[in-house]
């Protein structure tokens, strides 16, 4: 009992969280590879190199700094990447937080996942980072609602905004084949949320790495460890509620789980790189205009294939 | 001990390196991207050294200073062609001039510093605040009214402006920027003052270091030089400059792919280089390079583009191209390109077209090896140079860049060419400019 | 109990992101003022950063909040939606409808351009 509700569980989000952020940087350090950016061995060690190296580093201050919050930040990030990790149900049995409002509660991460990273860009009270946390912000304002409308759509045919119930309601036909949009457009949202890729607002190359451009040493690498962690969290959460979750034949429900996060973590971490950052302006447009329209799309599909 | 093994473990890591480029120090720059041990990084807070390429002017000596100041601990320096500031302890200094040498020696350079075996980099800036505490109360602020005095050593940002988009009176920030901004001409440096994220006005403060061109482009002012050598400098020149833009667009492993190709440019075989550049160029498409680049921005008005010349003129439309005046190319029918926006993304639509041009010319130039006809002008992928030298235009730009959004702005700028043409060709060794720098 | 196995792990992160940042810089002098100062690339600020902003995307932001009251209306509509049937789509159509319209107004008016 103890051991189902609350050893099994803790366990298995520690380990997500910390393998996760590590097996999708040795995933970026594949994708690099395939670009021709990194060569050699050590694919496996290059993570924990750099690491190794931000363990080194001196801790950057800046002059007149919002110290306290300037740290809480990456540690606050890292830990709504966690809770997040603990609404993913493993199996029907092991959910660390097995809530009736689990889609609500991963929306609420959501949305203060955005004041997390204007928080980092706006205390150290440089200038570039400065401008990168308002820029993130408009993102973060955008992508909000096509996350929260596609996730409504996996609610319908549950009946439910548990997690567990939502995979359930799968056991017939994926949510990814049953709702087609819904899967792409969340994808996107994972991408804005750990500003990768297209998406990088918040730390972009045209800022000198804007929010983080004045943060070095162990701040950093708890900042990219957190960023990975939410991307994690997101895919734990994209598997639940499109993926069919723990369901799946011969083997046990937490590695079909873990093995459809990879995939996801795979697919974005070959995604990100592919394409070049949107200027905020088109940003805004394409998530209001575009995904936006296409997010009501697919709640409208939802309903009409929860009543068929 | 803990601390070894780490040490021992991060000397292995990618070499983060800082480029502060003086003058003629793209080279190392172009270099380095291309070796997968180093790591280059746009702020020196994520660098463990600072590579200094090429001759710094006396009056940007200070400028150094405040970005190696700007290292957080442990870190060292490496001189590429370049002479050492004067003050630095003979520890903390490594000068290399060898480009082969250049990657090596900061794998070296690293692995030292976390070993211990190298000094780390003092700190040359005296620790001062920028102003000494002024105002009262518990922050400072108060003294000369709400936002009077200098709160935690530097004034609030004031005062209220009126915006250039729609008018509402909110605070600006002004600052200098530069002159090793990596994301810019090295050597530009600039006031700007924003309004939240768009320029509100931008005061050119010194212009960029010349630009080197191949020798070709020197030695077609002398004599009749071969075509094909004289448009693969050109096609390389073009790719170098993308590998900016591209890099600024977040687009790492095209912008690598840019620069093995203007690598291969000068001896390559021209019919496999022109297929290679054609995937790039459709990749380039595919992923969206065109489409941060919004119409209309960064256009120039019809007499900047005449001003500017070449390449940016052509994209505005403007058919004017020195080659037209050299039998030898007409030999070939060659014909200019011209777009008509004049604005960020014609301008590289014109750039990738001149570079296929650019190889087809070669192709069919080196079945006849054709030479030049004329010696008084050459057409240089920075313009024509005809009687002097295409000079630099960056004042331009305190009328390009207001009004833009930053990223937009810097966009627009990496599309541009502004720096004056160099009077020595690329290879010759820096320190024959650098006047009074050492 | 499932919340509290929610406040463990979001306790255990958080002091894990606030130790690992602590605990490698507890013996590190503080900075001299010049590493301080903001990286402009060998330039200097003539001000802090901190100021009234000029954000330029005020307009989207205030379209946001029609948005988010409407997800409040939105979640126990998911729950009972199969339940209500026809009804609920009907319900919801209209509703999503009128902020549609509300988007393309806004669009018209440039809300989503950097103004």
């Amino acid at each position: 009992m103890i051991l189902d509700q609350l050893v099994w569980p803790l366990a298995l989000v520690l380990a997500a969280l910390v393998l996760g952020p590590y097996l999708l940087a040795v995933l970026d350090g594949l994708v690099a590879r395939g670009l021709g950016l990194t060569r050699g061995p050590g694919l496996w060690l290059a993570p924990l190199r750099r690491g190794a190296w931000w363990l080194i580093q001196h801790t950057n201050v800046t002059e007149a700094p919002d110290g306290r919050a300037w740290r809480l930040a990456p540690a606050l990030y890292l830990a709504l990447a966690a809770g997040g990790l603990a609404l993913v149900p493993w199996s029907r049995a092991w959910v660390a937080t097995d809530i009736a409002t689990s889609l609500v509660l991963w929306g609420s991460i959501e949305a203060l996942a955005t004041v997390v990273i204007f928080l980092q860009g706006w205390s150290a009270n440089t200038h570039l980072t400065l401008v990168g946390a308002y820029r993130y912000v408009a993102l973060g304002l955008s992508y909000i609602l096509v996350s929260m409308f596609v996730l409504i759509g996996v609610a319908l045919p549950a009946e439910s905004l548990a997690l567990t119930q939502v995979i359930i309601s799968q056991q017939e036909l994926w949510n990814v084949l049953r709702q087609p949009l819904g899967l792409p457009l969340f994808l996107i949202v994972g991408l804005a949320i750990t500003f990768r890729g297209p998406f990088n607002l918040a730390d972009s190359t045209d800022l000198a790495g804007g929010t983080s451009a004045d943060v070095s040493g162990a701040q950093r690498l708890v900042w990219e460890f957190a960023r990975s962690a939410m991307l994690v969290a997101f895919s734990g959460i994209a598997t639940a509620a499109f993926l069919g979750g723990w369901l799946g034949p011969w083997l046990p429900g937490p590695l079909w789980v873990a093995f459809k996060m990879l995939a996801v973590l795979a697919l974005l971490a070959w995604l990100g790189p592919a394409f070049a950052r949107l200027t905020p302006e088109h940003c805004v447009s394409l998530m209001w205009v575009v995904l936006l329209p296409l997010a009501f799309v697919d709640l409208i599909w939802a309903g009409v294939e929860a009543l068929s | 001990m803990a601390v070894s093994w780490l040490a021992r473990l991060a000397a292995c890591a990618p070499v983060p390196v800082f480029p502060a480029l003086g003058m003629r120090g793209e080279e190392a720059l172009y270099r380095l991207a291309l070796s997968p041990e180093i790591k280059l990084v746009d702020s020196p807070r994520h660098a463990s050294l600072l590579l200094v390429a090429g001759g710094v002017p006396p009056s940007m000596q200070q400028a150094l200073r405040r970005v190696h100041d700007q290292f957080p601990a442990p870190f060292t320096t490496l001189w590429y062609r370049s002479t050492p500031l004067v003050e630095l302890p003979r520890a903390a200094v490594t000068t290399v001039d060898s480009l082969d040498a250049l990657p090596g020696a900061l794998v070296e350079s690293h692995g030292s510093l976390l070993r211990n075996t190298v000094g780390h980099s003092p700190r040359l800036l005296p620790d001062a605040p920028p102003h000494p505490w002024q105002g009262l109360g518990d922050d400072g602020h108060g003294g000369e009214g709400m936002m009077g005095g200098v709160p935690y050593g530097r004034p609030m940002a004031m005062p209220p402006t009126e915006d250039l988009r729609d008018g509402l009176a909110l605070d600006v920030l002004t600052f200098r920027l530069g002159p090793f901004f990596p994301l810019w001409p090295p050597g530009l440096e600039a006031e700007v003052i924003l309004q939240g994220d768009i320029i509100q006005q931008f005061s050119v403060q010194s212009s960029p270091f010349p630009r080197a061109l191949a020798p070709v482009f020197h030695e077609a002012r002398e004599q009749s030089v071969a075509i094909a050598a004289l448009e693969r400098a050109r096609a390389r020149h073009h790719l170098q400059a993308l590998f900016h833009a591209l890099h600024l667009a977040g687009l790492e492993g095209l912008a690598r792919d840019a620069l093995r190709l203007a690598d291969r440019c000068p001896s390559g075989d021209i019919a496999l280089l022109a297929k290679w550049f054609k995937t790039f160029e459709r990749r380039m498409k595919r992923r969206g390079f065109f489409a941060l680049h919004l119409p209309e921005r960064g256009a120039l008005r019809q007499e900047q583009a005449e001003r500017l010349g070449g390449f940016a003129a052509r994209a505005a439309g403007i058919d004017r191209d020195a080659r037209t005046e050299d039998d030898g190319y007409r030999r070939l029918a060659f014909a200019t390109i011209t777009q008509q926006a004049g604005d960020t993304r014609a301008r590289w639509r014109q750039r990738l077209a001149e570079i296929a041009q650019a190889f087809d010319l070669a192709a069919r130039a080196q079945r006849d090896d054709m030479r030049t006809a004329q010696t008084d002008a050459v057409e240089t992928p920075r313009g024509a140079w005809r009687d002097s030298r295409p000079g630099g235009t960056s004042p331009l730009l305190e009328d390009l860049l207001p009004g833009l959004e930053w990223g937009e702005a810097l966009a627009s700028l990496a599309s541009l060419e502004l720096a004056a043409l160099s009077p020595w060709p690329r290879e010759e060794r820096a320190e024959t400019q650098m006047g009074g720098a050492a | 109990m499932e919340l509290l196995l929610f406040f463990v792990i979001l306790i255990l992160s958080l002091g894990a992101g606030l130790l690992l940042q602590w605990w490698p810089s507890r013996h590190h002098p503080m900075p001299t003022y010049p590493q301080r100062a903001p990286f402009l690339g060998g330039g200097l600020p003539d001000t802090h950063a901190w100021s009234r902003f000029h954000v330029r995307y005020y307009p989207m932001a205030l379209l946001l909040i029609a948005f988010e009251m409407e997800m409040m209306f939105m979640y126990p509509w998911a729950v009972v939606y199969v339940a209500q049937g026809m009804k609920a789509v009907m319900e919801m159509g209209m509703f999503l409808a009128i902020l549609s319209v509300g988007i393309l107004y806004g669009w018209r008016e440039g809300v989503f351009r950097w103004q």
